[in-house]
Order: structure tokens, then sequence, then C-alpha cells
């Protein structure tokens, strides 16, 4: 009993050379972006844009040899689909990122918004003070080298500065806080020293406090600030 | 043990109050009176295999308008209760409800007009008319239409659930806002059957609209390119791009509400770092396109009824197009006009204010091009005529008043403040249901194979016209003083008492209006040998759905047309198209699988809502196992012979050869008092025969 | 004995109804995209609120996650490979093919239970904080996607054995392998924004 067999008017038909190159393109695409992350060839804004860049063109490829979009039969409304669909996409988490960058940045809590009035100079609002710090203060410096924290105990005053300054290879992420929990300083999260260049604090709250590297918590040392 | 088979019920959920305890014993009563009237008659085989098993769009049309029409009711309901709390709370008064109550009552009155009125009631234009618009016989897939509206009948059923289970509904305005949606600010289950009423019907909607977007692309009638569509059809198309591109926003942030509460997530908590801004920007991401997806399928039924009654094709059609294209695609950039008080910065609101503007230019064109297509038309008054009038006076104040508070710093003044309330309701009520109510009018000989009463139908139309400007003129005036919305008490020494009075009158002058209409149903069905519409074609129509007998056959056309222009059945019946050779036509079976599921939806739903796990666990099963049933289904459609649809057609043709007057001379439509005389003498009949009967 | 199918000669009345089937299950899997789009929002937002406590790149073990990655592509690979089968009828291949996508998507839930075992024995559950909710949830939410799939995978290749190759079942696989490769790209978006992402 034969029947014949009608073969669908689509381009699966013969297609493995297809699902073939798409299978090795993904692999290269995605190892390319593992490599680059883990083996931090790249770093900050740069690397997130490639791979994400790379995210993007791996799911093109896997859209038009594992999906054949764009190669059935018209009207491609599915490929409208797909691109609508896409932008909303983009919309919809682009537009929250935004929009909730922009209210974080307005709805801010205090000490956050201390340190937005600092760095934009702003030191009154409606003849309140802002709490805001100004002027030459003392400069206090720490350096880090040998995986060590030296002075392992600052005194300062408030409003003083702090710098790091670091002088191992590699990067360090100074946070305050003992490990592995760590808050955020005088709206400050997290002070990234990565390419030798010191950075520096200003220090509006008082109080004693412990830092460390997030990464390699064995570094870490103390901060006393009076009023 | 008990807490494992019944979760959080318990005796004290059943209903204790005075609302519950009425609206429980008022669902029970309507229950009793369906079920014994389905015994007595003997009906009960029929209801399940012609109607609710059917997976005809046209069946499924009506259904939806039934349950959409009850469910008007009980939001009109809604209504007048907070006219009535907000008229008599002022100053020492505090009105009748409680501050509690009262949230729960606006709350409801909100989902039940957005989710379940307006919704419900356009689903079911769209079924009915939609497909014989384009020259299809049925949906793409007659399952999820079966479905969709089971799912939403288990929506219904969820939000009015709380009558007879928990005694509260949500008491956090109509889209719960977080944190106040949250365990710890609302612990009760009102926010959970919230949750689920909107959850199982949305997915009915999201699965709805492919259906419908399936059939409209992919089922037209030969000839029929995109441009040559009837602007009902466009609107409905556009309506449901939208409605597939934002319904699946609003299940994913319903679920993250669903998680918070049910299994302690942070996403919109107060702690742990949930933000609860993210909610409102989700959540309006969703809820400004909605209102668009209400409004589009209405400005389509308009342009159908300004084409037809002023005797002209649709002014400048591609414009039309191009006008609902861009209102759709602007209303996905416009939502964060609902939160310029939440704290962005001004370029940021200013971005969102100007796109807000620009929305009412398509807006403004459509409503020229119907200005264009009356001019120089031989206008016909007739009721869906009317309806459209009332639109245009009271959707244009809602869209000016929409365009001043697109502008933030005017914005600031008004948000929240009873002039957001007149606008919106401006623009739902003048936009949304007038479209509706022109469209049942319009497409009520087609579906129920007589016309509507005229007369009473006009009174109707003044009453709801009359009744919107003394409701909602002072709520404009109020918000301009300072009224804020949702108000359940105000200081007397405001002055604000008459205003809100008036809007009660008002409100009283409206409910008079939907007592009419529904005078205007009764009238008809008593008259309706007279209105018969034997032609099917009872306004000299110009688009496909005039084609077919009024109300059309199960498969709709028995021979699909080859469509060549624009309003195609005006040319077709001016240039007499030719007639085809019958052939076999495959209609799908009816399903049971829709209910099936629907019900394990709801009962998913409501275990979730009782924290009944394994309810919860073994209906989700069901589901699956359901669908597994249905979609290995093989054996999904009947066929009719040609030679049975030859015979079919040939009665048809016969009854509609009887010549009749015209149907349209509506000098004998019953008026008010003759149908008070009817329905008097008709009860006293009864009266009679019942104590006749007993001697 | 033979290998081939039993396909029917499909008339045009049906090729109609699957072009539509594909493409309505087409702008089914659109809104799909669009709920993960919600999720991926959410994380974006909320990723940063640990509250003090441990973060991504804390947590999580790149290259578990790059054998998970490496498993789901090569079933949608072999999902692929399955969908020619099916097209030409072969029922034998089909089986195979599609028992392998069957195991290797097992093989990726298996990892990624394992994973959320972990983390939930150290105490770092979906209640602590919102990076670890929108984390579980976003996760969670594509692994209960792929649980469906096997599911759904597992009952057609049952009724494949039991009914033999037949046009309805081709379409149900075809449907199905549009569902698994689109999972697929989502996770590469998963594991590009989540687990690599945590480590820039």
């Amino acid at each position: 009993m034969t029947k014949k067999t009608h073969s669908q008017p689509r381009s699966e038909h013969g297609a493995t050379g297809s699902y073939v190159i798409g299978f090795v393109l993904s692999l290269i695409f995605t190892i390319i972006p593992y490599h680059l992350v883990v083996n931090k060839v790249l770093s900050g804004n740069t690397l997130l844009a490639t791979i994400l860049g790379i995210a993007v063109l791996q799911m093109f490829i896997q859209i038009f040899f594992f999906l054949h979009l764009g190669r059935g039969p018209k009207p491609f409304y599915n490929v409208v689909f797909f691109f609508a669909t896409a932008g909303i996409i983009v919309l919809v988490i682009g537009a929250s990122l935004f929009i909730m960058n922009n209210l974080h940045y307005n709805m801010a809590p205090d000490e956050v918004v201390r340190k937005q009035a600092q760095d934009e100079g702003i030191s009154q609002v409606e003849g309140k003070t802002t709490g805001a710090c100004q002027g030459n203060k003392d400069n206090h410096i720490v350096v880090i080298k040998g995986g060590v924290a030296r002075p392992a105990h600052t005194q300062a005053s408030r409003c003083d500065t702090l710098t790091f300054l670091n002088q191992d290879e590699g990067k360090r992420e100074m946070v305050f806080g003992p490990h592995p929990n760590y808050h955020s300083y005088g709206g400050e999260e997290m002070v990234v020293l990565d390419d030798g260049r010191p950075e520096t604090i200003t220090l509006n709250e008082t109080g004693g406090f412990m830092f460390h590297d997030h990464l390699y918590p064995s570094l870490s040392g103390h901060l006393t600030v009076a009023p | 043990m008990k807490e494992f088979w019944l979760g959080k019920l318990g005796w004290h959920a059943l209903p204790h109050e005075w609302f519950t305890i009425l609206g429980s014993i008022s669902f029970v009563m309507l229950g009793l009176t369906v079920i014994a009237g389905l015994t007595y008659t003997k009906r009960w085989k029929w209801l399940w295999n012609e109607w609710l098993t059917s997976v005809d769009p046209k069946r499924i049309g009506i259904m939806y308008f039934i349950v959409g029409g009850f469910m008007l009711l009980r939001g009109g309901l809604d209504a007048i209760m907070i006219w009535l709390q907000q008229s008599l709370s002022s100053g020492a008064s505090h009105g009748y409800l409680t501050a509690e109550h009262f949230q729960q009552v606006f709350t409801a009155h909100g989902n039940i007009m957005v989710f379940f009125v307006a919704m419900g009631l356009i689903f079911g234009l769209i079924n009915y008319i939609v497909p014989l618009q384009i020259g299809a016989r049925d949906l793409a897939s007659p399952f999820m239409n079966t479905l969709g509206f089971w799912l939403y009948v288990a929506g219904v059923v969820m939000v009015n659930m709380f009558f007879l289970f928990g005694g509260e509904y949500a008491a956090t305005g109509w889209l719960a806002v977080a944190p106040l949606s949250g365990k710890a600010f609302s612990p009760g289950v009102g926010v959970d059957y919230w949750i689920w009423s909107l959850q199982i019907s949305g997915v009915g909607t999201t699965l709805g609209a492919i259906n419908f977007i399936m059939t409209i692309l992919k089922m037209r009638a030969k000839g029929m390119t995109l441009l040559k569509m009837p602007l009902f059809t466009w609107g409905s198309l556009c309506s449901m791009i939208m409605a597939v591109s934002v319904f699946p926003l609003l299940t994913m942030t319903l679920f993250l509400v669903f998680f918070d509460r049910y299994f302690g997530t942070h996403f919109f908590t107060t702690d742990a770092g949930g933000n609860a801004m993210m909610y409102t920007n989700l959540i309006w991401m969703w809820g400004h396109p909605e209102v668009y997806i209400l409004m589009l399928p209405s400005f389509g039924v308009f342009s159908e009824i300004v084409s037809t009654f002023s005797r002209k094709p649709i002014a400048y059609y591609k414009s039309n197009v191009l006008a609902m294209i861009g209102v759709s695609s602007i209303a996905l950039l416009v939502w964060l006009h609902h939160f310029f008080t939440m704290g962005a910065s001004a370029e940021v609101n200013s971005a969102f204010g100007v796109a807000t503007m620009i929305i009412a230019i398509p807006t403004t064109v459509l409503v020229f091009s119907w200005i264009a297509t009356m001019y120089k038309g031989r206008i016909r008054f007739t009721t869906p005529m009317l309806w459209f009038l009332g639109f245009i006076a009271i959707f244009a104040l809602g869209g000016i008043s929409g365009v001043l508070l697109a502008i933030p710093p005017v914005d600031f003044q008004l948000h929240n403040s009873l002039f957001l309330v007149a606008h919106f309701h401006s623009t739902v009520i003048g936009g949304v249901l007038f479209g509706i109510f022109a469209g049942l009018n319009y497409w009520f000989p087609k579906i129920a194979g007589f016309r509507l009463n005229e007369r009473i139908g006009r009174y109707a139309v003044w009453a709801w016209i009359v009744g919107f400007f003394v409701a909602f003129t002072p709520l404009y005036i109020l918000g301009l003083m300072g009224a804020t919305r949702r108000l359940d008490h105000y200081d007397s020494s405001k002055g604000w008492q008459p205003f809100y009075i008036m809007a009660l009158v008002g409100g009283l002058i409206i409910a008079a209006g939907v007592a009419l209409q529904i005078v205007q149903i009764i009238a008809s069905i008593i008259q309706r040998k007279r209105l018969r519409d034997p032609t099917g074609d009872p306004w000299d129509g110009r688009t496909l759905e005039w084609a077919t007998a009024s109300p059309p056959p199960s498969y709709n056309f028995a021979v699909i047309p080859e469509v060549k222009t624009r309003d195609a059945y005006f040319e077709m019946k001016h240039l007499h198209a030719p007639k085809h050779a019958f052939e076999d036509i495959h209609m799908p079976k009816n399903t049971a699988s829709g209910i099936y599921i629907s019900i394990f939806a709801f009962l998913a739903g409501f275990g979730f809502v009782w924290e009944i796990n394994w309810l919860a666990v073994v209906s989700i099963i069901g589901i699956i196992v359901c669908l597994i049933a249905r979609t290995f289904n093989e054996d999904s459609e009947y066929t009719i012979p040609a030679e049975v649809v030859r015979k079919m057609e040939k009665a048809r043709t016969d009854k509609a050869d009887t010549h009749r007057k015209d149907s349209r001379d509506d000098e004998d439509d019953m008026g008010l008092i003759e149908f008070a005389k009817t329905v008097i003498t008709w009860a006293l009949g009864i009266a009679l025969g019942i104590v006749r009967g007993k001697k | 004995m033979t290998h081939h199918t039993n396909a029917e000669a499909i008339s045009v009345h049906e090729e109609a109804a699957n072009d539509r089937v594909m493409f309505g299950f087409w702008v089914y899997l659109m809104t799909d995209l669009l709920m993960f789009a919600i999720l991926f929002a959410v994380y974006a937002v909320l990723h940063g609120n640990t509250m003090g406590g441990p973060t991504g790149r804390d947590l999580f073990n790149p290259k578990l996650a790059l054998s998970e990655t490496l498993i789901l592509l090569t079933s949608s690979f072999t999902a692929g490979m399955g969908m020619i089968a099916a097209r030409r009828g072969i029922k034998r291949q089909v089986l195979v093919w599609f028992g392998i996508t069957f195991l290797l998507g097992l093989a990726f839930l298996g990892i990624e239970l394992f994973e959320f075992a972990e983390f939930i024995h150290e105490g770092h559950t979906m209640t602590v904080n919102a990076f670890l909710s929108s984390f579980f949830v976003l996760v969670g939410t594509h692994g209960l996607h792929i649980t469906s799939g096997l599911l759904w995978l597992a009952v057609t290749l049952i009724f494949v054995i039991k009914r033999g190759l037949n046009s309805h079942l081709v379409r149900k696989l075809a449907l199905l392998s549009l569902f698994w490769h689109f999972l697929d790209i989502v996770w590469i978006f998963i594991f590009t924004v989540v687990y690599l992402g945590a480590f820039v």
C-alpha cells in the first residue's frame, strides 16, 4: 500500500545543511562571549555591549537557520510579527530601564541625594542645606599593594576625602561592610579600581566603617569618621 | 488536616454582611430561575448541544453579548452605589457605605466595566461580524474560540465569587497599585480574587486575539486584499494586534504580583529590594494600550454606520486605515502619562506628554473622514446614526480633556482628580460604549432576523446623552475645584455636594436609558413578525455580511463570494454577481473541551485564592490532560454535502422572495405607552389564568 | 516492513489549515517572548538589589551555565534533524532524533535543578531579596517552558508510536520544533544577560 508523500511547500526539505551551519555558527557565537567574559578580554560597557550584540547575532542565526524565517511562502506575516515583537521587547526593556533609572535618580533616599548634591555642587535648596560637603578638607590616602591596604586604619573628619590607590595588578572592587555583605557609604555602592587611577570619595557620613575588596575579601581595612 | 483540605476557607468566609448576603441571594435566585426554566421547558440538551458546546462564532458572539450585558447591569449597579454614597456623604453624614466597602465597590466597577463588559461585548461583535465581513465560515481555530469564551466566563464567575466566599474584593482601585496590593497591606483574599479573575479572562483574551488575527490575515475571501477589507475588520485587526502585543505584559505582571503574595518574593514589596514603582510602570504599559484596544473596534463600527447611513462609501479609506494603524502604534508609546506625578524628571514627562498629544492627530483624521463621508450624502437618522452623533459630542469632549491632561504641569493639578474621571468616562462611554450600542443596533437585524424598535431606541439614545452630560459635567467642574477621585466622604464646607447630587441625577437618567434599551429589545421581540428582515439587507448595506440571510446559516455563505472591490456587497448587488456551483462544506464539530478547561482554570484560581494547594495542583493537571485530549483529537470536523447545502439555500431564498413593505418605516414601531399596555395586558392575562386555573 | 510514512496526500484544505496553524502558533510564540521581556526588564531593574547580600558574580558558575547552553543548543539541532525526518516520513529517524532531543532537554533540566537546589540549600531562596526573586522567576519560567515542551514531546512521540506518523502528528512535531528553537533563543539571552552579565 503506497501512499503518495506530499512534501510541504516549505524549504525544510533537504535542509540538513541549514541546521548544520546554524549549529556550528551558534557554537562559535556561544564560545566567543564566554571566552571574552571568563578570561576578561574586555571589560565594562564595551564587554556588555559586545556580548549583547553577539547574542542578538546568534538569535538571528537561529531564526534564519533553525526557524527558517523568511523562507516560507509569502506573505511574510511572521517576519512582520517577529520584527514588531522585537521592537516592543526593546521598548519594554529599554524604556523600563530608562524610566526606572530616571525615577531612581529623582526619588532616591537621603544619603544618595546628598551624594548627588555633592557631585553637582548644590549646597542649598530653598534655604535648607543639603548636607553636601564642599571646599578643601584633608585628603587621606589608602594604598593597596601586595594584597594589603595601608594604612589598615584611617582616622578622618566629616567632609574629608579618602583616596584609594591600587598598585596591584588586576581589578579591585572596594565596598563598605563585612564580607559577604556590604552596604553603601555616602551614596557610594562600590569603588571600582581597575586601571591604575586613584578614586576619591567624600566622607560625608560619620561613624566607624569596615571596608574590603569584594573580589578578594581578605583585603580589608577600617575607617573612622569623626563629626 | 482541615488546613490541607480547605486552605484558608472556613465558616468565616461565608456571607455574613448585608451586601454579601444580598448579592449571594440574588445570584442564587437567578441561578435557580434559570435552572427551573430549563428543566420545565426540557431544554438542557438543547442548551448544551446548540449553545454551550458550540464553536460557531455566531453562537459564541451571542453568548458574549448575554454575559457582557448582564455584567453591564452589575457594573452599573456599582456606579449607582458610588453616586449615592458620594451624594450623601458630606460633612456629618458618612453615607451608607463604610470606607473599605466603598473602595471595593469602585474597584469592582472599574474591573467589571473594562474587562467583562467592554471586552466581552467587543469580542461578541468581532466574533459574529468579522467572519461575515471577510467571507469566512468560521474563525481560524474554533476550539480556541470556545476556550476563550469560557475562560472569560470563568473570569466573570471569579470576580463575583467573593459574594459567596470571602466577602471582600480588592480595595485597591481597578489596577491594584503596589505596594497596596501586596500581602502586607492587603492581607485578605480580595486582591487574590482580583488577580485570578483578570488572569484567567486575560488568557482568554490573548487566545481570542491570536485567533482573530489568524482569521483576518489568512481566511479572507478570494480577491479581498487587505485594502479592500471593511473598516470594522480593520479596526478589529489593529485592536487585536495591539492585544497580542500587550496582554502578555499584563499576564506576566499579574504573575509577579501573585508570586509576591503567594511565595513571598520581592518584586514590588517595600522591603528587600522590591520596587513598587516598577509595578506602576509595567501595569500601565498594558493599561494604556488596553483602552485603545477597546476603542478601535468602535471606530470601525462608526465608519461602517456613517457610510451606510450616508449612502456613500467611506471618505479617505486609506487615510482611515493609516490613522487606525497610527493610533495603534502611538498608543504603545505613551503609558507614562498615567504616572507623571510619580517623580520622573521634566524631560521624561515632556517626552511622553508630547507623544500623548500626538495621538489626537490620527484620531482627528478619523473624525474628519466621517464628517466628509456625511457631506453631500443622503443621511438617514436611524438609531445607530444617533448613537454616532452622541459619540461625536461626548468623545470629542473626552479627547480634548485628554489633551489637556497630557500636559505635565496641568496633570500635576488634575492627576487622580474628578476631572480625570470625567475624561476617561467621556472617552469610554462616548467612544467605546456608544460604539458597541451603535454596532448592536446596526447588526441586530442580521443577528436576530428582525430589526429593533426605532422609536424606543431613540428615547434610549437621548436618555444616555442627556444623562451623560448631567452626570459628568459636574465631575469636570469638581475636578477643577480640587475634588479627588475615589472619595467616600468630604467636608461640607467644600460646597461640593450639589455637584455630586447632580451627578447622581444624571446617573439615574442613564439608568433610565438602560431600562429603555431593555424595553427596546422586549418591544422588538413582541413586534418581531412585523419587524422581520426577509432580505438579509435591511439598511441597503455595502459590506459582505449583508449578503447572507438574517440570521445567517451555520456555514455563513453557501458559496464564498469572490471579491473585486471595496464595499464588496454593494458592487455585487448592483452587478448581479454570477452564481457558482455548490460544494461540500467542512464545518468544525462542537466541543466541550473549552468548558472543561475553563472549569479547571477556575478551580485552580480558586485554589490559589484560598491557598488550597492540592486543588490548584490537581486543577492544573486537569487543564493539561484536557488540552492533550483535545489537541491530539484528530476527528474535529464534519461535512455538509453539497446537495444538502443546495436544499438549505433554496429554502432560504424561497422565504426571502415574499415582498414586504419596507421594514425601515418606523411609524408603526410601538411607543412606550403601547409597550406598557402590552405588558400589563400580558401580566394580567397570566394572573387571571393562574386564578382561573386554581378554581 | 517499510520505514516510510503513513502520511496521506494532503488536500488543499488541510494545507491551508496547516499554514494557518503554523502562523497562529508563531503569533503565540511572540506573546510568549513578550512575557519573557517583562521578566528580563524586571531582572535588569532589580538585579542590583541584593541588600548587601551575594550577587550573581558570587553565586553563578559560568562553566555550569556554558554546559547548559551547549546541551540546549545541541538539542535544538537534533530537533531540527528530527523535523527533516518527519517531513520525509521516516518514523524510526523521527523517534531517534527527537528521543535524543528529549534526553538532552532532561539533562538541561537536571543541571538547572541542581543549581537551584544548591542555592536553596545555602539559603539563597527567592524570598530573600529582589535579585534572587527576579533570578529564580526568570530562569525558572524558562525551565517551566522546557518542562512543558518535554511533556508535549513525550506525549507526541507516544502517539507517533501508537498511530504512526500521520500528517496531523507531523504538524504537531513542527509546532513543537518551533517551540523548542524559540526556547533555545530565549536561553541565549538568559545565558548572556544573567550568567555572563554577572561577571562583566
